[in-house]
């Protein structure tokens, strides 16, 4: 970090751009706070209500009113599942992309990047019919499938960009040693690129997390809800949509989810590049 | 067996890919042929496409979703360059990135409902623009045009403006010390550093982060179907809500298709033209 | 321990000939070394012999076994890299291990074979440390035990030590060599380090696109050069060469004239090596010119002369000391003169 001077650029410019916009980050997010922690009569009000009294209506309501355990189990089993399925089928594709000269390989890379480009809604109607067809509908296992294709892409080129550094001595030193490819890529590779292994996974469940649009097509009860969707279900009938409760679930996911940030901290632009940008 | 090797490595992944892809895509084509109701398929030819290009809502669709998407897109970046200007080479940056990444650590529903509050239900900007004498009486976000527009904007930048600051920090912390060094040296100053040399440099950089950006703000739905539904009038609708709300609230099956198949067509071909291209160079 | 033959080994990368038509025999416990500039096909050539690269054309044959389309897990030969390629996810031991275990070597052997072989590069307080923590040249001991450990028929080593700084690279040379000598191991060495090359080898394997310019002994290398590529590729400084004329026994050329051997005529290369001239008392000079540049190296000093457009080193006693510009005269030992060819660039032999 070089250059920390002070000429040629006034500190009290940068600090009045840097520190408004971490109240612009900060102060709707505190809000939201105050939203889950006051009680329903004084979030959707004449006049709003800045001051509100704390009260944990909507914690009691989570457990009383709602499946919210169910939820939790959905996205957890979801994303995990479909974090472990995209990392078998990954690791073995990066490799192959990165390791091996043969014909189609750029043609290959590049499809499975383009996959990332399809929106959800083009193939949503299709992929809808495949799961009724199958019997998937309203189930867990129906979101693993698909939580998994839509990172696969991603993962899968994450995963590329950090086998890439890897220097290829170290596979021509295992190959003289005696270690058949197989064994080069789970006794070296796999090692050597964990900390990308870790970024991939983690990029991956949080856009599984976040998954919105197919959730909302395959899940219909409790038995396939996720955190995102039943966000869109809290509302009561006459009561309109119960806010609190929302707020309360959406800060429920943000904190396991900010956990897995900071520890991929280093890695967080790389991953959410695809690995073009090695920050 | 040993020419074969590779190709078995990357089968498993492909053949996944393609069955969410492929598989659907020819799906679509097909079934955009077909009026569908319920489990009954007539063929129709191709009435579904004649239809859509006559259709006001299909192009205000696709309308919507530039207006909206490019707004965004370039408030987005432009917001991200200027804090990452100052950012870089603050003390403080790891604070910075850590409270600036905040807003894309929540789910985009909860970021949704969160501005869904604050605009329409809860009426708290509206108030405030009022407290700070900006406005006399009271905002509908959804009943004007632009305004219902802003919402969804203002949801999207707040939420994903950090993307790009991330990106666009780890680019400038990440290039050659030397070369800013040296122009220093030859009597640059950082604005000028900043624009001649660091922001050229980073091009290829901004150029897959933009275009990532790009691609999940074109297919934007999670916003619309919880903020807006489209309102006023349907002018809030993207092209995403409109396949949706085709298929699964209307029940034209056939007819979402179509208009799938043609976003597909548009998403291929910037695929070929210009993704290829950026993550090449991103990646020189 | 195995002697290994190259028989019109060709590689080739498209229209890209790396390897020309190789044929090489290194006997069995030679230390030979491949010595070129980057891109000569030397490493091409280490790399074929691995196993980690198939020949376009010709045989390989190791201990008179042809390895072609042998796999390098399956040849028995251990290679150390220039990067060092230890496992960054295992410590030393497990990277001294690794070959061992790939071989399938019995556990209960394993660890003495380790033990013995860290000893080997004096790294045995090292074993439970990570690569990362240990400096370049104990990574390149580390490297080294590595290959060491299962006994291989043959080593091959790809610049080992071009990572590492001038005074360590002096005392690994001698530690390689010593090593090799005691295992008495075939060893084939890849370097563009000519020093490297003249100190290790048995027999030095001049390489230059491709081909094989000259094999010989470190000794013939330097004093009976081939051609000017060996010439001016071996010795620091390089052999001076200088293009001129060959006229009734004269060879003439900007600055120099002397007595050529009588036989020649037309356009000769004039080569001698800086240490085989010497500053000159006015009358004697072979070579006059300017002086250039004076470089003192503490104990001689290096003398550019520019004669003509030509600069030429001179190795003078270590206080000399002359103006830039001023004359200099140089006197040549007629004994160690050489003439080569200017258009093929081969040497021209005289006829005694």
């Amino acid at each position: 970090m070089a250059g920390r001077t002070t000429r040629g650029e006034s500190l009290w410019l940068r600090y009045m751009v840097l520190g408004s916009w971490a109240l612009v980050c900060l102060v709707p997010m505190l809000w939201f706070l105050s939203i889950g922690l006051r009680p329903r009569t004084e979030i959707i009000t004449p006049q709003p209500v800045y001051w509100p009294t704390f009260s944990l209506d909507a914690w009691h309501a989570l457990w009383s009113d709602w499946p919210i355990g169910a939820y939790l189990r959905n996205s957890v089993l979801a994303v995990a599942g479909s974090v472990v399925i995209d990392l078998i089928l990954a690791i073995p594709a990066a490799y192959s992309l990165t390791r091996y000269e043969y014909r189609g390989r750029e043609d290959i890379g590049f499809y499975i990047l383009s996959t990332r480009m399809m929106a959800p809604a083009i193939v949503a109607i299709p992929i809808f019919f495949l799961f009724r067809n199958l019997g998937l509908l309203d189930s867990v296992w129906a979101l693993m499938l698909v939580y998994a294709a839509i990172n696969l892409s991603v993962v899968t080129w994450i995963l590329r960009s950090y086998m890439m550094d890897i220097p290829k001595e170290l596979e021509d030193a295992a190959r003289t040693d005696g270690a058949s490819d197989l064994r080069i890529l789970w006794e070296i590779i796999i090692p050597v690129t964990l900390p990308g292994i870790i970024t991939a996974a983690v990029i991956a469940a949080i856009f599984a997390i976040n998954e919105f649009l197919f959730t909302l097509l395959i899940a219909s009860t409790a038995n396939a809800y996720t955190m995102s969707v039943a966000l869109a279900n809290f509302t009561g009938g006459s009561d309109g949509i119960i806010y609190n409760a929302i707020a309360l679930v959406s800060f429920l996911a943000f904190l396991p989810i900010f956990i897995l940030v900071v520890l991929i901290q280093k890695n967080l632009s790389r991953g959410l590049t695809m690995g073009a940008v090695k920050g | 067996m040993r020419a074969l090797f590779p190709y078995l490595l990357v089968a498993p992944a492909v053949t996944y890919l393609l069955s969410i892809t492929l598989y659907p895509g020819i799906y679509a084509i097909y079934q955009s042929f077909f009026l569908v109701r319920f489990n009954e398929w007539i063929p129709v030819g191709t009435d579904n496409y004649v239809e859509l290009f006559a259709d006001t809502e299909f192009w205000g669709a696709l309308l919507n979703t530039l207006i909206i998407g490019g707004i965004a897109l370039a408030v987005e970046c432009l917001l991200a360059l200027v804090l990452a200007y100052f950012a870089y080479r603050d003390p403080f940056i790891r604070g910075w990135r850590i409270v600036f990444l905040m807003p894309m650590l929540f789910m985009p529903s909860a970021v949704a409902f969160l501005w869904k509050l604050a605009f329409n239900d809860g009426r708290v900007i509206s108030d405030l623009l009022m407290r700070l004498g900006l406005i006399s009486q009271n905002i509908d976000f959804l009943g004007s045009v632009p305004l219902a527009r802003l919402t969804l904007i203002v949801a999207d930048v707040w939420q994903w403006t950090p993307f790009l600051f991330i990106i666009f920090v780890a680019a400038l912390q990440g290039q050659d010390q030397e070369i800013e060094e040296a122009a220093r040296l030859d009597g640059a100053r950082w604005p000028q550093i900043f624009w001649n040399i660091s922001l050229p440099m980073m091009r290829p950089v901004i150029a897959v982060a933009v275009i990532l950006r790009g691609i999940d703000i074109t297919t934007m739905f999670t916003n619309v179907y919880i903020m807006t539904n489209g309102t006023p009038g349907g002018t809030t609708e993207t092209i995403s809500y409109f396949i949706y709300r085709q298929g699964f609230r209307t029940f034209n099956f056939g007819y979402a298709s179509a208009a799938a198949v043609i976003m597909l067509i548009i998403t291929v071909v910037s695929a070929q033209l210009i993704v290829k291209r950026a993550f090449r160079s991103g990646r020189a | 321990m195995a002697s290994i033959h190259l028989d019109n080994v060709v590689k080739r990368y498209g229209a890209f000939v790396g390897v020309k038509e190789m044929n090489l025999q290194i006997a069995d416990e030679e230390f030979l070394v491949l010595l070129g500039p980057s891109g000569c096909g030397k490493t091409t050539t280490m790399r074929m012999i691995a196993g980690l690269e198939e020949p376009s054309e010709g045989d390989i044959r190791i201990a008179s076994e042809v390895v072609n389309g042998l796999d390098a897990r399956d040849r028995d030969v251990a290679m150390v890299f220039q990067g060092y390629a230890l496992y960054p996810n295992m410590s030393i031991y497990e990277n001294i291990r690794f070959p061992l275990r790939m071989r399938g070597v019995p556990k209960n052997q394993q660890d003495a074979l380790i033990r013995r072989a860290a000893d080997m590069v004096e790294l045995g307080d090292f074993l439970d440390r990570k690569p990362a923590a240990l400096s370049g040249g104990q990574r390149q001991r580390a490297a080294l035990a590595r290959a060491v450990v299962r006994q291989p028929q043959v080593f091959l080593m790809d610049e080992p030590l071009s990572n590492l700084d001038a005074k360590l690279r002096a005392s690994m040379r001698v530690q390689i060599k010593h090593l090799q000598r005691k295992l008495r191991i075939t060893t084939v060495y890849v370097t563009h380090d000519q020093i490297e090359a003249m100190t290790l080898a048995d027999r030095i394997v001049v390489m230059s696109r491709g081909e094989i310019q000259q094999v010989g002994t470190p000794d013939e290398i330097y004093s009976d050069p081939a051609n000017t590529f060996v010439a001016g590729f071996i010795g620091s400084p390089p052999m001076n060469l200088i293009e001129g004329q060959v006229h009734s026994g004269r060879f003439i050329a900007p600055g120099i004239d002397i007595a050529a051997p009588g036989h020649m005529h037309g356009n000769v290369t004039l080569g001698f090596r800086p240490e085989d001239c010497g500053i000159a008392p006015d009358g004697q000079a072979g070579l006059t010119g300017t002086v250039y540049g004076i470089e003192p190296t503490g104990d001689s000093t290096f003398l550019t002369i520019l004669a003509g457009d030509k600069q030429v080193e001179v190795k003078a006693p270590r206080d000399f000391r002359a103006p830039l510009d001023s004359c200099a005269s140089i006197a040549l030992d007629p004994a160690r003169l050489y003439f080569f060819d200017s258009a093929t660039g081969q040497r021209m032999r005289s006829t005694q």
